[in-house]
């Protein structure tokens, strides 16, 4: 028998779900179809992990500062073992959360792995039964698998992925990192925190502002983490540790740790829902979607990691809301011009827009300029000095066109920074505003001021005023 | 590396260079489109196969080219600082000035921003410029481009259509027979059904016909000595375009209820309008349908089959006419003619014949379609 249903939804990481609230709210019977657990990649192994780990990693080197004021506490030391339960409860209870909601919407979720069967006909397993439904509408948001580098057995227990890497039970002596994004970064910047000597093999270059991967390098270094970029692994091999080698602009060189981590790339898998027996355009090996997560299927639609673009759950959750309300008949659009990148690390790293080099090449004539945090008194106070913030704008016109931080509170900080790009700001709509004082915020407001050489608390001004 | 022109659509094998996605001296990124080509069924895009820089190009905009022949050259590496700043002077500034509530407004009016002229500071898009372009009319179609005194180019699309048109015609011996079709009471009945148009209606009607007469949504294959009955009834909606004719194709017609394939014809002729068809849906036809009755004036022609399909519908104006009824009396009708062109190998005079007295049964008496509903 072959059951209806007006919306289905495959896949409850945080595209599905955001997809399968909002088209709910909307009016709509959505059913949810999940054969792990709610909340994907992201809640259970992902986003969420990650930044417990980076979270207690940059607590755990804020001690120093906080007994320096005054705050009287025994010798800090580490139990993984707790931070495991910590970690497993929270993530409970996020979990809980969203399935409440889910509840409370009325959506119907079904425990099972779902499989494209025709272009409208879905058959979900679970277990060993079988059952048979006929949709409307469906959203693919599958999410992707990871793919690592050919060659590196991943059997060695001294050989691990990233996901395991934020669930070690032991603080890695010496820990090797090679990754080509942002998790490489944050999982080597959290264990060099907890004591681990680290090396980070980066495949290309850290993918950000010039001026701020220049500071990121400093930073690193100063927290004894040795970055090498443009990276080519050659051979690893373990014996009680790992031995790599690799290449790079330098020549080629060794390096040995007790662990190697390496970090994967998502890319999509399209047996997995059977969706390779339909006739889907894809690009790349992944789902081609139109700005509202249309497939080339009618009916069909795809969010997240298995489409095009950059794998992040701003990008899934983005996408699940946007498709569901195409669905229920509103017009959306995503738009990842201004998406924010960020690095958890200690201080963190958030940029949104253009960098320098890319402005100018789409044709802008740029000014920038740079505002280091020191200059900036609640940061100072908190001895949160380290990093600076660097606008790039049109000369002429002051239209901002991307904002760069690395710096403590930057990552809250940045949500100005994208609306302003998204309001298509200029200087003044930046420095116009009142900022609360004392905070970091002022820190963004002066680095605007810089702009024209008007910053108040930079004794030596870097660049001449300009217009 | 050479880019070379590959092969993007079922037998393509040439193309207009539409235009350059990119400037020498630029880099580009794996799968970032590279050259927009025009086939004689789509625009498509021809994407980078690697990271790289633009040497140089191989073509002109307005070049036919054949497959296999090399658009561009690409290097491998960073560009210089020098070919960077070469291509910052002719890199586009892509800032468009306005909000994400302005932005709103022109994606739910449907207008594009890079055609709404800012009114705000520094040329910023405002509110009121979207409300007051929705006033205004349409911008006036572009008269097509003139070469020389009084030409008009034969390539591109043209020259693709007019060969396709030529290998049809040799090698299909066509027959085409003429029927009139009383459309009174589907009138009467689609007054009902405003969402339903008669094109969606004729296109179910000839699904369920194609299901009683699998011949004509059949595949001659002279090799195998056999002709091949498809299943799928993947319709082909002739559409007349500023640029020629273009055939978008609904598929899996007889899977879908008369309101889906009236929203798929609707998105796949305004696709086919605005140029942007995919490959996918302007390829795989098994059947095609003409509906020359909206331009006015035709009462009759001989189709051109669009190979390797077997036949081909045309329908025409529909006129009021005299009509003699059943009790002799002289009444008002509203009279459609159609022609149907049929591959003379593959079937017979009397197949076609009771083929469209089926199709006619349907359009007299629209009632009879729900019979054979799904
Ligand atoms: C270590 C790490 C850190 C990260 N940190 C961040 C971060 O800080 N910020 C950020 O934005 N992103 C981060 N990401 C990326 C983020 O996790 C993903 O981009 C996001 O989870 C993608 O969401 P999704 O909904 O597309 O897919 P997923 O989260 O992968 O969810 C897909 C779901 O579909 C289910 N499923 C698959 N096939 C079927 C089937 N056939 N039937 C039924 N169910 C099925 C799966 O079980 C899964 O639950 C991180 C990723 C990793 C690995």
């Amino acid at each position: 028998m072959v059951e209806k249903r007006d919306l289905m939804v495959i896949g409850g990481g945080p595209g599905g779900y955001h997809a399968a609230l909002r088209a709910a709210q909307l009016g709509k019977q959505v059913t949810l179809i999940e054969q792990g657990e709610i909340g994907g990649a992201c809640l259970n192994e992902g986003c969420i992990p990650s930044k417990i780990l980076t979270h207690f990693a940059s607590e755990f080197r804020k001690q120093g500062h906080l007994q320096k004021m005054g705050m009287v506490m025994g010798e800090a030391s580490i139990d993984l073992a707790k931070l495991k339960s910590f970690r497993e409860e929270k993530i409970k209870g996020l979990r809980a959360g969203v399935e409440g909601l889910l509840r409370s919407r009325g959506v119907e979720v079904i425990n099972g792995t779902a499989s494209f069967l025709s272009e409208n006909r879905i058959g979900i397993e679970s277990g060993h039964q079988f059952s048979l439904f006929e949709f409307k509408q469906a959203i693919v948001a599958i999410g992707g698998k990871m793919v690592y580098p050919p060659g590196i057995s991943m059997e060695s227990p001294f050989v691990l992925t990233e996901r395991e890497a934020l669930t070690m039970t032991e603080i890695p002596e010496g820990l090797i990192v090679s990754g080509h994004d942002y998790v490489a970064i944050e999982i080597a910047a959290a264990y060099a925190a907890l004591g681990s000597t680290v090396t980070l093999l980066m495949e290309g270059r850290l993918p950000f502002d010039q001026s701020i991967e220049r500071e990121m390098k400093r930073l690193l270094k100063k927290q004894k983490v040795s970055v090498v970029t443009e990276v080519t692994i050659m051979s690893v091999s373990d014996d009680g540790g790992v031995e790599v080698d690799y290449e790079s602009s330098a020549g080629t060189r060794q390096v040995n740790g007790t662990h190697l981590v390496l970090c994967g790339k998502s890319e999509a898998d399209l047996s997995r829902a059977g969706l390779d027996r339909l006739p889907l355009e894809c690009e790349g090996g992944k789902i081609k979607v139109d700005g509202e997560g249309r497939t080339s299927i009618p009916g069909v639609w795809a969010i997240g990691d298995v489409t095009p673009g950059p794998g992040l759950a701003i990008k899934a959750i983005k996408e699940g809301k946007v498709a569901a309300g195409a669905i229920a008949g509103d017009k959306g659009e995503v738009d990842l011009e201004w998406l924010p990148a960020i690095v958890q690390m200690d201080p963190p790293v958030a940029c949104a827009g253009w960098s320098e080099e890319e402005a100018e090449n789409r044709g802008y004539e740029v000014v920038c300029s740079e505002y280091p945090f020191r200059a900036n008194g609640f940061a100072g106070l908190k001895e949160e000095t380290d990093g600076m913030i660097k606008i790039v704008s049109e000369k002429g016109t002051s239209l901002i066109l991307g904002i760069h931080m690395i710096g403590s509170g930057a990552v809250e900080l940045i949500s100005a920074g994208v609306l302003g790009l998204e309001m298509a700001a200029r200087a003044e709509d930046f420095t116009f505003p009142l900022y609360p004082h004392p905070s970091s915020n002022e820190a963004l407001m002066e680095a605007v001021e810089e702009l024209t050489g008007h910053a108040v608390h930079l004794q030596r001004r870097r660049k001449k005023a300009v217009q | 590396m050479e880019v070379k022109l590959h092969d993007i659509g079922e037998g393509m094998t040439e193309a207009t260079i539409n235009a350059f996605l990119v400037g020498v001296g630029e880099q580009v990124r794996a799968d970032q489109p590279l050259v927009e080509v025009q086939t004689d069924k789509m625009t498509a895009e021809i994407p980078a196969p690697a990271n790289g820089i633009i040497k140089g190009f191989n073509v002109k905009e307005g070049d036919t080219i054949r497959v296999g022949e090399t658009v561009l050259i690409m290097g491998s590496g960073k560009a210089s600082t020098a070919a960077k700043r070469a291509s910052s002077a002719t890199a586009q500034k892509t800032r468009i000035m306005a909000s994400p509530f302005t932005r709103k407004l022109a994606r739910e009016a449907g207008i594009p921003l890079e055609k709404v002229r800012g009114s705000g500071p520094a040329g910023r898009i405002m509110d009121e410029d979207i409300h007051s372009h929705l006033q205004v009319e349409p911008p006036p179609q572009e008269t097509p481009v003139r070469t020389e005194a009084d030409s008009i180019p034969f390539r591109g699309r043209r020259k693709q259509i007019a060969s396709k048109m030529v290998r049809s015609v040799r090698t299909i011996p066509h027959c085409t027979h003429f029927e009139e079709i009383d459309v009174t009471e589907l009138l009467a009945w689609k007054r009902d059904v405003p969402d339903v148009s008669m094109g969606a209606f004729f296109i179910k009607a000839l699904s369920i016909c194609l299901k009683e007469f699998p011949i004509f949504n059949g595949r001659l294959d002279e090799e195998q000595e056999c002709v091949h009955l498809q299943h799928a009834h993947h319709i082909g909606v002739a559409v007349d375009t500023e640029e020629g004719l273009i055939v978008p194709v609904i598929r899996h017609v007889e899977e879908k209820t008369l309101k889906d394939i009236q929203k798929e014809l609707k998105a796949l002729t305004n696709k086919a309008l605005n140029q942007t068809l995919t490959v996918k849906e302007a390829s795989g036809g098994t059947f095609t349908v003409s509906n020359v009755g909206p331009l006015g004036g035709s009462i009759g022609a001989t189709p051109i089959i669009n190979e390797p399909e077997v036949a081909l519908i045309s329908f025409h104006k529909t006129k009021k006419r005299p009509m003699v009824n059943e009790s002799d009396e002289i009444v008002i009708r509203s009279m459609m003619n159609v022609s149907m062109s049929f591959d003379h190998r593959v079937a017979d005079g009397g197949t076609a014949v009771r083929f469209t007295n089926r199709l006619r049964d349907f359009i007299e008496k629209p009632g009879i379609l729900l019979m054979e509903m799904i």
